[in-house]
């Protein structure tokens, strides 16, 4: 489906077009193509009709509705009312929660319907979504490429015209990574913006939810409805939202915007290297004013993240043991209990992790390793405090490669940890990032571009994302892998 | 990988016990020649000079919502969801007393 989120909902919304309508058009493009792509786990189309004619009610009633029948999508570590939540793990097989995650409460009040959950790297961790448990996501653009992850499922399905949006979630890149792999919008908040209520804990202190589109409108229009303090997590901001969709339709003339000068390095790709010349040239043609900036801890920011998100991970993931709910894989005693269920339910990167996690936090190592990780934490963030005195926003490429084949990072962990190399930073800080499309590589892969601002920036973000979307024109069309026969 | 990596069969079996994970025999040495590597790599923020300044960076204060008592609900998704269930309550084995 080629409608936007901004779209459909002024349609919906006016009585030109049912929600029902625009429901089937989802469903029926999905059950055509995904069979290649292989992006939602679930497609729970029953519910999604039942969804879109509340809706249509709702809008017959009088109601304004801000996603007026936006179907969409969201990443299966996120809780939807009546479907399952398994976080591409058989320990969570057969999980249905109770009810809806804060952040898809607010997307279903605004009058969103779901037409599915998508797939991930088990519990969130990895950058390909090779490591799902049950199936391998493909790129629409190459499908013997990976769609990049975590949040691989919705950037796929997004890129694929399935679904004008669809949620992901972001520790170390998880939305921004994929969305440049897949060529669309991927848009991670400041930390504390959008609720993490209903979503599976992976890394505490940096999970965040956010939107996956095809446009920067459409970001801003799906963090609005999502944003803002819930008394169910205490770590959301009380902090005014503002008025992100404003900040779309604001031009860059003035704009104080730094490019990363730890990204300008020898040995990065030729063809990310003259995209980031093309991004420079654009915002000098909005008008902005363009010049270096330097983070000068921005190197070590993989080191820091796979020591602290792997020891958050070791912790929240201890809950899954046989006890609570999902897997259960011996009862011959508590011991047998939690070794079994958790050596057949955890796959072998969630393994990884939870043991590099421990090690980082073990009597012993704790204080070479996490301790000293969490102090190098606080100085890169003090660098983005200096840069932001200097700029407004901070441009970097979203990945260091277009999107790399299936299997060729799959046997090396450091390589794949590696691929988050330009989206980490922003997480450790906990700042707002969004990943734009800024171009296709001559065998038609896209590129992106990064947009990070300070804490609280999310329209400084969208004004500077905005004013480079207008400039570089990224081709709005079926991806090339979708136009060819299977 | 590096010998002097502190990441051996021995500590991997050793923290695999703590993380309640098993870990095959088989697949050890391939696990640790993996996290090695990774801690080999994360041992690059010993290049980073330790100033005083990094402990007063803190994270912003976490807000505190209102002490109001407020119904959970939860019941019916927690049975729903349990592995086992007796008598209306979640089961897990026997710890005291042996049997199951």
């Amino acid at each position: 489906m080629a409608a936007s989120v901004v779209s459909i909902a002024a349609d919906v919304g006016a009585g030109r077009r049912s929600a029902v309508d625009v429901a089937r058009e989802s469903l029926a493009a999905l059950e055509a193509q995904d069979g290649r792509v292989k992006s939602f786990l679930e497609v729970s189309g029953e519910l999604a009709l039942e969804e879109a004619r509340r809706t249509d009610a709702r809008v017959a009633a009088g109601e304004r509705l801000p996603l007026a029948g936006v179907p969409m999508a969201i990443k299966d570590n996120m809780w939807v009312e009546g479907r399952a939540t398994t976080c591409a793990s058989r320990i969570l097989e057969g999980f249905r929660p109770g009810r809806d995650a804060t952040a898809v409460a607010r997307l279903r009040q605004a009058g969103a319907v779901f037409v599915g959950k998508t797939n991930l790297d088990e519990f969130a961790m990895g950058s390909s979504t090779e490591h799902s448990a049950f199936q391998v996501t493909r790129n629409p653009w190459d499908l013997s490429r990976i769609p990049g992850g975590s949040s691989g499922g919705s950037a796929a399905a997004v890129a694929s015209r399935f679904v004008p949006a669809a949620l992901g979630s972001d520790t170390g890149g998880s939305i921004r990574q994929p969305a440049a792999c897949c060529g669309v919008v991927g848009f991670k908040p400041t930390y504390g913006r959008v609720s993490r209520y209903g979503l599976v804990a992976f890394g505490s202190s940096l999970d965040q939810i956010g939107p996956l589109t095809r446009s920067v409108a459409d970001a801003a229009r799906v963090y609005a409805v999502m944003a803002g303090e819930d008394p169910c997590d205490s770590t959301t901001l009380q902090d005014a939202v503002g008025v992100p969709e404003a900040a779309v339709a604001r031009g860059a003339s003035g704009l104080r915007v730094g490019f990363l000068t730890e990204a300008q390095v020898e040995g990065l790709d030729p063809r990310i290297a003259k995209n980031l010349q093309d991004a420079r040239r654009a915002f000098q043609l909005a008008g902005a004013e363009v010049f270096d900036v330097s983070i000068p801890r921005a190197p070590y920011a993989i080191a820091i993240y796979y020591l602290v998100a792997s020891a958050e991970a070791s912790s929240n993931l201890a809950r899954f043991d046989g006890v609570r709910e999902g897997l259960r894989a011996s009862d011959a005693d508590l011991a047998a209990m939690y070794f079994e269920t958790r050596r057949r339910g955890f796959g072998e990167e969630v393994k990884r992790r939870i043991l590099l996690g421990t090690f980082a936090l073990a009597s012993g190592y704790y204080e070479a390793y996490y301790g000293r990780a969490m102090r190098a934490r606080a100085l890169l963030s003090q660098d983005f405090a200096d840069a932001f005195a200097r700029c407004d926003v901070l441009v970097c490429p979203s990945t260091p490669s277009p999107a790399f084949a299936i299997g060729e990072k799959l046997d090396d962990p450091l390589a794949m940890y590696l691929s988050d190399i330009f989206t980490v930073p922003a997480s450790l800080a906990g700042l707002p990032a969004i990943s734009i499309p800024s171009g296709l590589t001559e065998d038609g892969l896209p590129l992106s571009m990064q947009v990070i601002g300070p804490r609280l920036g999310e329209e400084a973000v969208f004004t500077a994302a905005a004013a480079l979307e207008r400039e570089l024109s990224f081709p709005d069309e079926t991806p090339r892998g979708l136009r060819q026969g299977p | 990988m590096a010998a002097s990596s502190p990441v051996d069969a021995d500590v991997v079996r050793k923290i695999a016990v703590l993380a309640r994970l098993t870990v095959d025999e088989a697949e050890l040495p391939r696990l640790a020649d993996q996290l090695s590597r990774i801690v080999a790599y994360v041992d690059l923020l010993e290049q980073i000079p330790e100033t005083a300044t990094a402990g007063e960076l803190l994270p912003p204060a976490t807000p505190v919502r209102p002490d109001v008592p407020e119904a959970g609900g939860g019941r019916a998704a927690l049975e729903e969801n349990a592995p086992k269930l007796m008598h209306g309550y979640g089961a897990v084995p026997r710890v005291v007393g042996g049997g199951s």
